[in-house]
């Protein structure tokens, strides 16, 4: 059995044992939880560390027939482009596995949901037959839905439930007519992406279907990463997720949508991918800019950081417009980091909110005082928000711009602008409002996190600081997957100027 | 010969280590980072570790950057450089190295010697201090990044550090957070500054984008055997490289942070205004030279700019600040703010000096300037202290009794700073004028030698009216001498005040940069070793301090007519003045320059506004376009018809059946149809 | 004119069953009625499964029945035990007061 197999059952095992455990035994629910978690997490280090980077091949790869009259199989792999996101959301699991400790009611429901969601994350990331890929994103987002409807908080929490239940859905729904369209005009009888790949090699898509497929793709996908302008579920919906379900969703599995593009609908449709380019270029602008000046406006932590996450994604719409090998690479740095960025964010809002019982900056200030490592830790999450050095979005974020210069150079100019001002100006205004300042008489009861609580945002932490170090530890892996990704979509590009190779040795 | 007797030195000092000059280069580095890692993690409750554990890197990291100074700096030996893999994507390829040369190496020296002083002035200054350990940490992770840019071998890595400056200072700056003020003042650096990375990341895209790679030396031998390699932008790339070093070094219009962070501890503004950050701009436009060399180009769009090259520009740009910074500083009260004005017109003038093709010069006033510089801010630090934080300097006054190492080293560096011959900002201030004058910049060295007789006036103003004359409050009456800790690294200070341009600096530096191309430029020709220097010490100090009178008199003799001309007008403006005669005399002008010419007032009335009006708009565009009229437009739309179709819905369960039979027996009908 | 019925007799027959049945749905009010009203149309089926069957000579519809039977028999243990669970908790087996599902 392939590592990648087991690491996928770990969390079914685990939600499976919490369901037989009755109902009252929160501590057992608790504890089994976190074994879980800490099972997925030291997996796919194993997987990580495992992993043979610089080639282009998959590696613990594993096939079973399922249904083989219509083509379904369970396949699971790991390349480079996967084998980082797959390690991110791991960690990722276990941080939010931790961060569930403060949640109080239905104990084990939460736990049980939060388990098939992590599964669903690991199992999207790690299939490669794209059925299965869909099934596993619709197993981990249902119980989002559920969770952000029973467990989240403020008065706007229902219809933020019903706005990301519909979108997600809807989204879903057109992308999923999109990998319909795909099975049928394919003709190949399978929606194995080896298998896709191989076949389509020798015998592309029609252009027209191309034409039709690519943007099904595009929008149902971008919508489950908040595509501007299909992005106005992100912010409030985060705001009234509980902590755990925010940092999964916006850690992990937005993450799913740009995978699924990257792997689907740039290698198969080139012609596609030409023809919704420019198109794809100028809605990028909407996340980098416009969600970066609408985050600049908010008074509320979370929704701040809900715009600052689909600015960010706008930076990887950029580098996926920039088609690439750079560009592209640093898309998927991004995805790693951004989904330990946001689940390290989104966990410190819910700290801020459970402990100050607001995330109102207005009312906030001065927490240094009173939490010396939480307030560290924001001030850390925050400024790898806007993109300083040492944390893993710099590398991505760096790749990105660099990559997209030679095609679309003013939009690598407004993406500098909003990276670097706007990103600036509304995370320093949030460090300011939020520990900065002269100390606040009512939050004077309010103490630091203690040793045991302090581990999910090290764990984000730590990761965050070592991809920012040593990006290569990716990149090798990441960059032959993304050349070949890069050479069958854009079949005109001349390989890499010797120049460069020259530069390289 | 030098080279092996340095080299056996050094293995013989330090015989742990390798004596890999490249090694020792990456440890230089890394142990400000393990001193600040060290105290997070293990010390961080001891005051006295803290301090120990960040004093102790620094002052390793000194005596082996001066090890490395006497490998590179006093011998010929070759830049060395030892890349490790940092990000490879595709084309781009991103190592992580140390350039260790001549330029780098002094630098080296400047930041650790700096930076060792004003630590071990800090645990006297900041005694106390309920954050103590922080404060280290703060230090040394500033210590850490400066010397990243120092020894940074590519752009990508110097932008790495540059940022990681960025924050620290952020950190220093708003070390007393819990004052608005300082919370502010941190914000409004780091944003500045971060427009002005804005454009440096955009030029090294540009650079990379043309030149396929980011390595310094690589670029210099690419641009140096095709200087049309960057094409059309090769001015634009230029210009927006000197961006970058517009916002550290503070240049006009993003000189509105630097008299702001006067709001952090006193030492923080020495380190930040002396060895640190500020001069990260000029450093890194003489580290880059090479790219200033290039054919000047204009894309189409900016071509009415002609012949004028980007270097123009720069040299425009940094006079124009020395300008108006002196002119600010004239009318400032407050101690600190009146240094950094200072700071920020002595900046212009190394900008200025780069602008006119002098990098040598600009190095050499940076490397004089760092020690001054520090011995002044550090002294205010001892003023202020004494005066139990008053920095209004009319509210001084009688210090020379009271504090009487500060007041002799405090005015040994004014007459420094104002470039009185033979002490070392004379030489390098000449250096300077020599280089507009040589380049063919008459315009530019007549604003020099105002903007020097303007020096002189505002420092001797300050002097007189803080340290002689009467006390003029209760606190400046009760003054005392500060602790050892703090007058100790003054004295320190004063030495390489007075000294530094004893030893030919300005020849060395000169060599770094001018014998790779072909021609020496500048004075003294010849280059003289460290071991010669010695040998034949007396002759050549006399050689040495009357070089410029002989050399090249005009500058020299006009400098210092300048210093007389600004000491005369303090002097009888200032002496035993009991309030400021200038307002009177200048009125509406003096009022301009006591409100820093209104730029920050400016700024917040048109360009803040603007950019918070667009977030406005897209905010408003949000909530009402996208999240009103679509998404609860769609949900309306949806919940009306969900309304209309409620009334069929009796909820009587023969109803249901009779319009599913209906319904049938329509499919029926249809079916036989 | 034969008196042997045709097959048209047995379909006319099991139409007026089923109208009847139907009838009985749509127009009584107590459940219990209803219910007997639906078995009628659910007879009615049987009847001309059987006559297609015999006049086809094929079983198919005979088996057709047997499965409706048991099925029939199983869905009115569940109905009518339905039918008593609600009757005990509102008191009352008419369709007017059963009208929750409306919001």
């Amino acid at each position: 059995m392939s590592p990648l197999t087991s690491l996928l059952l770990t969390p079914f095992l685990g939600a499976l044992l919490i369901a037989i455990v009755p109902g009252n035994y929160r501590v057992v629910h608790r504890a089994l939880a976190l074994f879980t978690g800490l099972l997925m997490l030291l997996q796919a280090l194993v997987i990580f560390a495992g992993f043979q980077g610089g080639g282009t091949g998959l590696q613990f790869e594993q096939f079973a027939e399922w249904i083989p009259s219509v083509g379904l199989n369970y396949h699971v792999g790991v390349d480079g482009l996967n084998v980082g996101l797959v390690l991110m959301a791991a960690i990722v699991s276990f941080a939010a596995i931790c961060a569930a400790w403060e949640v109080e009611r239905q104990v084990k429901l939460f736990y049980l949901l939060l388990l098939l969601t992590t599964g669903g994350a690991i199992g999207a990331f790690i299939s490669l037959d794209l059925f299965f890929l869909y099934f596993f994103n619709e197993l981990a987002l249902v119980p989002t839905f559920l969770m952000i409807g029973i467990w989240g908080r403020g008065e706007q929490r229902n219809y933020a439930t019903f706005q990301i239940t519909l979108y997600l859905t809807l989204g879903a729904l057109v992308a999923l007519t999109g990998l319909i369209a795909l099975y049928v005009t394919s003709g190949v009888n399978t929606l194995d992406v080896v298998a896709l790949k191989a076949v389509l090699a020798e015998k592309p898509l029609a252009e027209s279907a191309q034409k039709l497929i690519f943007p099904l793709l595009l929008l149902g996908f971008g919508t489950l990463v908040g595509l501007w302008p299909f992005h106005s579920w992100a912010a409030p919906g985060y705001a009234a997720a509980p902590t755990p379900t925010a940092m999964m969703h916006a850690g992990v599995l937005k993450k799913v949508g740009l995978y699924v593009l990257i792997r689907v609908a740039w290698p198969f449709m080139p012609v596609g991918v030409q023809e919704w380019l420019p198109a794809l270029a100028l809605l990028c602008l909407g996340n980098i800019l416009y969600c970066g000046w609408v985050a600049m406006r908010q008074r509320d932590l979370a929704l701040l950081l809900g715009n600052s996450s689909l600015a960010h994604m706008g930076f990887c719409f950029l580098g996926l417009a920039s088609l690439s090998v750079v560009g592209i690479t640093g898309v998927v740095l991004i995805m790693a980091a951004h989904g330990l960025l946001a689940a390290l964010s989104f966990a410190l809002n819910g700290y801020l909110h459970t402990r100050c019982g607001t995330t109102d900056m207005d009312k906030l200030g001065g927490l240094l005082r009173q939490m010396p490592f939480i307030g560290t830790a924001i001030v850390m999450a925050f400024m790898a928000g806007c993109g300083l050095p040492g944390f893993a979005n710099f590398p991505g974020e760096l790749s990105v711009m660099f990559g997209a210069w030679k095609t679309l150079p003013w939009f690598v100019v407004a993406a500098a602008w909003g990276g670097l001002v706007i990103g600036g100006v509304y995370m320093l205004r949030a460090i300011r409002a939020v520990v900065h300042g002269p100390a606040k008489a009512d939050f004077n009861h309010v103490g630091d996190a203690n040793y045991w609580r302090r581990l999910p945002f090290l764990v984000l932490l730590a990761a965050l600081i070592w991809f920012g170090i040593r990006p290569d530890s990716l990149a090798t892996s990441i960059q032959p997957v993304v050349a070949e990704i890069v050479k069958s979509a854009a079949p005109t590009q001349p390989t890499p100027a010797p120049a460069a190779v020259a530069a390289t040795h | 010969m030098d080279v092996h007797a340095a080299h056996n030195a050094v293995t013989a000092a330090a015989p742990a280590f390798s004596s890999r000059p490249e090694d020792i280069a990456w440890f230089i580095l890394l142990l400000p980072l393990l001193a600040a890692a060290g105290i997070t993690l293990i010390v961080r409750r001891s005051n006295f570790l803290a301090a120990t554990f960040s004093i102790a890197a620094t002052v390793t990291a000194f005596v082996l950057s001066f090890v490395l100074f006497l490998m590179f700096g006093v011998g010929d030996a070759a830049a060395v450089t030892s890349p490790f893999a940092w990000l490879h994507a595709g084309e781009l390829a991103v190592n992580l190295g140390v350039t260790v040369d001549k330029l780098s190496t002094l630098m080296l020296l400047v930041v650790t010697g700096v930076s060792a002083l004003v630590q071990v002035y800090s645990v006297g200054y900041m005694h106390g201090d309920r954050s103590f350990p922080r404060f280290f940490i703060g230090l040394s992770l500033f210590t850490f990044s400066m010397l990243g840019i120092v020894l940074a071998d590519n752009f990508v890595m110097m932008f790495l550090f540059w940022e990681l400056v960025g924050v620290s200072s952020w950190l220093l700056i708003g070390f007393w957070y819990e004052k608005e003020s300082a919370a502010d003042a941190a914000k409004k650096a780091f944003l500045t500054n971060r427009l002005g990375d804005f454009g440096f990341l955009l030029g090294i895209i540009i650079i990379w984008a043309a030149a396929g790679t980011v390595n310094f030396a690589e670029l210099s031998q690419k641009l140096g055997a095709h200087p049309d390699l960057l094409g059309s932008l090769a001015s634009v790339a230029g210009l927006l490289v000197f961006m970058g070093a517009m916002g550290k070094s503070a240049q006009f219009p993003l000189h509105v942070w630097l008299p702001d962070a006067m709001e952090g501890p006193t030492p923080v503004s020495a380190l930040i205004h002396a060895a640190t950050m500020v001069a990260a701009g000029v450093y890194m436009l003489c580290r880059v030279f090479f790219l200033y060399q290039v054919e000047t180009a204009w894309p189409a769009a900016l071509a009415f700019f002609g012949s004028i090259s980007a270097l123009d520009i720069i040299g425009g740009i940094g006079a124009f600040t020395a300008l108006l910074a002196a002119l600010m500083a004239i009318q400032q009260n407050d101690i600190k703010r009146i240094l950094a004005y200072s700071t920020l017109s002595q900046l212009g003038y190394m900008v200025m000096a780069v602008g006119c093709g002098g990098p040598d010069a600009a190095m050499y006033h940076l490397t004089t300037h760092a020690g001054f510089k520090a011995l002044l801010f550090l002294g205010a630090g001892s003023v202020i202290h004494a005066c139990h934080h008053e920095q209004d300097i009319w509210k001084m006054g009688g210090l020379r009794k009271l504090m009487p190492k500060t007041f002799l080293t405090f005015a040994l560096g004014t007459a420094a700073l104002a470039g009185l011959p033979p002490l070392s900002g004379f030489y390098s201030k000449d250096a300077v004028l020599l280089a507009a004058l040589d380049n063919g910049h008459p315009v530019l060295f007549g604003l020099g030698v105002l903007i020097a007789a303007m020096t002189t006036f505002y420092m001797l103003r300050l002097v007189l009216v803080a340290f002689l004359g009467s006390g003029r409050s209760e606190a400046a009456g009760h003054a005392h001498e500060s602790p050892g800790a703090m007058t100790w690294p003054l004295v320190i200070l004063a030495v390489p005040s007075v000294m530094l341009a004893w030893v030919p600096l300005g020849d060395y530096l000169t060599h770094h940069f001018f014998t790779d191309h072909g021609h020496v430029h500048g004075h003294g020709s010849e280059v003289i070793s460290f071991g010669a220097t010695i040998s034949a010490a007396f002759g050549l100090v006399n050689h040495i301090l009357f070089e410029p009178f002989n050399h090249a008199p005009l500058p020299a003799f006009l400098g210092t007519g300048a210093l007389i001309i600004g000491a005369w007008i303090a002097v009888t403006l200032y002496w035993n003045a009991e309030r400021d005669p200038l307002p009177k005399l200048l009125g509406s002008f003096a009022r301009g320059m006591r409100n820093r010419f209104y730029f920050d007032e400016i700024y917040e009335a048109i360009f803040i506004p603007l950019h918070d009006l667009v977030a406005r708009l897209a905010d408003w565009f949000d909530r009402w376009v996208v999240g009103g009229l679509a998404v609860r437009g769609a949900h309306g739309s949806t919940e009306l018809l969900g309304r209309a179709l409620r009334i069929v819905q009796s909820g009587n369960l023969q109803t249901y059946t009779f319009f599913f039979v209906a319904g049938v027996a329509l499919v029926v009908l249809i079916a036989l149809k | 004119m034969s008196l042997t019925p045709g097959l048209h007799h047995f379909l006319v027959v099991s139409a007026l069953l089923f109208s009847l049945g139907l009838l009985g749905v749509l127009a009584r009010r107590n459940l219990l009625v209803i219910y007997m009203g639906l078995e009628l149309m659910l007879n009615a089926a049987n009847l001309a499964l059987v006559a297609f069957s015999r006049f086809n000579a094929n079983l198919n519809g005979q088996v057709m029945v047997f499965f409706i039977i048991t099925v029939a028999a199983a869905e009115v243990a569940v109905g009518l035990a339905l039918i008593v669970a609600l009757y005990r908790k509102r008191q009352s087996a008419h369709v007017e007061d059963l009208t929750s599902l409306k919001l």
